[in-house]
């Protein structure tokens, strides 16, 4: 479904090598994307959603090329590890800026928020404001942002970071759903290999800019051979 | 403990030194109310269509001042936000924080060169009331405010510029639901200090104003004192101006969220469409040359004015030495007492006990009510009766210029003393590193560019002041501000307009020489 082919970025500000990826996700499938700091990770969301521009390479949704559409009108919602939420807009208002930044909803589209509301348990909480929630309801509000606009693509950079290690798998399990019903493919950045293992079947590893491996997530993070890999993990 | 205690006596006694040169002189007025000779009855101005119409005007010229400097502002805040790349962005932004520098004085006279009878874009005779006043004005405060809304755009996390980018906003959505309530914090603040700045301000209304017709408070009082002797019409317009300062202080202070004096200004990374961007440029260009015009305009008519003749008259260079004189004591003062008062509040801050340390630095800026001409004016009639002012003119307008700087002292100085209190304090005593050791090794390395900048913009304060020295000064006593007044009002223009450019170019070396020499290369 999601396809990236020798997709290739260099930063011009620093002495920094041109990053290459290439990689695939299938519908309903999260692939966790681990690696050390300043490896590419992030750089790789950024490419995926458009706030960077490819200097090569492609990135093709069902077979259709994305990667020089532009921001609003490409298929992919992002969940940031914060600042998520507007913080002077209630939950309700910063779900419907989902649907429409206008706000003029029709009912149908009332409907749809009042809908992911419910699905990810916010429903009594809709006209507070992010300031009033944990770190865990916010993220579920940013995720129900992510449920009503239904794009394909869903993007999670350090989404759960800040949580401690239950809610984490709680998310983890919310999101999980959320990208089968939905038939959605999920890049998740994560530093705690732990993620990784709780929602994906496979997990790539980067370093200086390339995808050095590619495997199941128990192979990966248990049987690894690579240097790199062991490395990070703290084998070595 | 007895690091504390002493730091608690330094700043119990310049308390008691700054109640005694703010609060006696309004003691002096109130008193004076109830003097034999000074029947309440005799108070009539309370009623008379004179102070109606004085303080009408005030309240007048300050609303619409404010809102010509404030409501452009914003959009040229705004155009600088977004034109992270615009090539001349460091310059202007430097340009836009002279207007702090420059003395009113040296402003008028640029704003009459450029608006005044054969000026580049002549008013004529209608530059002198209310348009005037708010061109004065606006020049001083449009890029004030600039330069503090501009930090607000800063306060936006770039991942809310990317979600507003993903969902799609166009630019007005990202107005309302990016800048806008961003910006909303900080401008009932912003939009205050303009108005009280209006509303207080003395040497722009002095020189542009001043007939029955445009006179504000501030100059009545100075009116009332110089000209009609009349202390009881000084002391009911010095107590309207207080309570009017006092009520707008209140306010501001229960919305306070103003920025720092100087704030790095960075810039935010955000999409702009090519229509915008010319927009944007346009709006900046046309600011730079409203801010610019009137310095430039000055340097070109003094160099083309009786330069040498000017240069060569002993008056100017008395006046000269009178200016630094002042200014450079004036600084030394105020920033002696900040420094005691801030490190008293860092320690009562550092204790836990944080509204006592606000209280402390709430009182040192406690000239923002009170402003300088009803300190003076206050000295003047309590002095008055026992000793002849005249010639105590330098104490007094050394004291009441190192009061009015000690607020720009605590904003610019407070935030890097608590913070390098909270960081190093422990240490120091694990350390016994106090007193001068403490000073020489930690303070002044980390603290000399603050320092430097708080001094430089009291000297510059201080060397501009037209109100408290056109108050007690004398022909012999006169600082270059007070001779460019007296030139005008015999008008010499020409000449006045070469003492304003030397006027301009003491304050910037002075400015730039304190900040440099003090400030130095902070090890921070």
């Amino acid at each position: 479904m999601l396809e990236i082919k020798q997709l290739e970025f260099a930063y011009t500000t620093e002495a920094a090598p041109t990053m290459q990826f290439n990689l695939s996700v299938a519908a309903g499938e999260i692939l966790s994307l681990i690696g050390p700091s300043g490896s590419g990770k992030s750089t790789l969301l950024n490419l995926v959603a458009g706030f960077l521009a490819p200097s090569a390479g492609q990135i093709l949704l069902d077979g259709i090329a994305i990667e020089t559409s532009s921001v609003a009108s490409r298929p992919v919602s992002i969940v940031f590890q914060q600042h998520n939420l507007f913080p002077h807009l209630d939950l309700y208002t910063n779900v419907a800026l989902g649907v429409d930044p206008s706000l003029r909803l029709s009912h149908e589209q009332v409907d749809t928020v009042a809908a992911a509301l419910d699905q990810l348990g916010l429903s009594d909480l809709q006209r507070r404001k992010p300031g009033e929630l944990s770190g865990g309801q916010r993220q579920r509000v940013a995720l129900a942002r992510a449920l009503v606009r239904k794009r394909r693509i869903l993007l999670l950079d350090e989404a759960f970071a800040a949580l401690g290690p239950a809610l984490r798998a709680e998310l983890i399990e919310v999101v999980k759903k959320l990208v089968r019903d939905n038939n959605m493919a999920a890049l998740l950045v994560s530093h705690q290999p732990r993620d990784a293992l709780l929602a994906s079947a496979r997990t790539a590893f980067i370093c200086a800019g390339k995808i050095t491996a590619l495997e199941q997530t128990g192979d990966l993070l248990d049987h690894s051979q690579l240097v790199e890999v062991r490395d990070y993990l703290g084998l070595v | 403990m007895a690091r504390l205690n002493t730091r608690a006596i330094t700043a119990g006694l310049v308390l008691a030194v700054l109640a005694l040169i703010v609060l006696a002189p309004m003691a002096g007025l109130l008193n004076l109310s109830g003097i034999p000779g000074y029947e309440p009855g005799d108070l009539r101005f309370w009623q008379s269509s004179y102070i109606r119409r004085v303080l009408f005007f005030s309240l007048w010229q300050a609303l619409l001042s404010m809102l010509c400097s404030v409501l452009p502002a914003i959009l040229v805040a705004r155009a600088f936000a977004s034109q992270a790349d615009f090539p001349l962005r460091g310059l202007l932004l430097r340009l836009f924080a002279l207007p702090l520098v420059v003395p009113a004085v040296v402003a008028v006279m640029g704003v009459v060169s450029v608006y005044g009878s054969g000026g580049w874009i002549s008013l004529g005779r209608s530059l002198y009331g209310l348009n005037g006043i708010l061109l004065a004005h606006v020049f001083f405060n449009l890029p004030l405010a600039v330069r503090l809304l501009l930090p607000q755009w800063q306060t936006i996390p770039p991942h809310h510029w990317q979600l507003g980018e993903q969902l799609g906003m166009n630019a007005w959505q990202r107005w309302r639901f990016l800048e806008w309530p961003a910006l909303r914090e900080a401008l009932p603040g912003v939009m205050l200090l303009v108005f009280m700045l209006c509303l207080t301000s003395f040497a722009v209304v002095l020189t542009l104003g001043g007939g029955p017709k445009s006179t504000t408070l501030e100059v009545a009082i100075y009116q009332s004192l110089r000209f009609d002797f009349d202390p009881a019409k000084a002391v009911v317009l010095a107590l309207l101006q207080l309570s009017i300062c006092t009520l707008v202080a209140i306010v501001t202070l229960r919305l306070q969220r103003l920025p720092e004096v100087e704030i790095a200004l960075g810039s935010v990374s955000k999409p702009v469409a090519v229509r915008q961007k010319w927009l944007n440029t346009l709006l900046i260009l046309a600011a730079g040359v409203f801010v610019a015009m009137p310095l430039l305009s000055l340097l070109i008519d003094a160099l083309g004015g009786p330069l040498w003749q000017v240069i060569g008259t002993t008056r100017l260079w008395q006046s000269l030495v009178t200016t630094l004189f002042i200014g450079l004591f004036a600084a030394l003062f105020s920033v002696a007492a900040g420094w005691f008062l801030l490190q008293y509040s860092a320690s009562l801050s550092l204790a836990g006990k944080t509204s006592k340390a606000q209280l402390i630095d709430l009182a040192g800026s406690i000239v923002y009510v009170v402003p300088p001409l009803v300190i003076g004016s206050g000295l003047f009639v309590l002095l008055s009766p026992h000793f002849d002012v005249f010639a105590w003119v330098y104490p007094i307008v050394i004291a009441i210029n190192a009061v009015m700087g000690l607020p720009f002292v605590i904003r610019s100085l407070g935030p890097a003393l608590r913070q390098n209190h909270a960081r190093y304090h422990y240490l120091c005593q694990s350390l016994a590193l106090q007193g001068w050791n403490r000073f020489r090794y930690l303070e002044w390395p980390l603290l000399r560019q603050p320092l430097g900048l708080a001094a430089a913009l009291v000297a510059a304060l201080a060397m501009g002041d037209l109100g408290v020295i056109a108050l007690f000064g004398t022909p012999h006593s006169a600082t270059l501000p007070l001779l460019i007044y007296q030139q005008l009002g015999a008008y010499m223009i020409p000449q006045a307009t070469v003492t304003a450019l030397l006027l301009l170019v003491l304050s910037l070396t002075v400015f730039w020489g304190l900040e440099r020499v003090i400030g130095g290369k902070t090890d921070a």
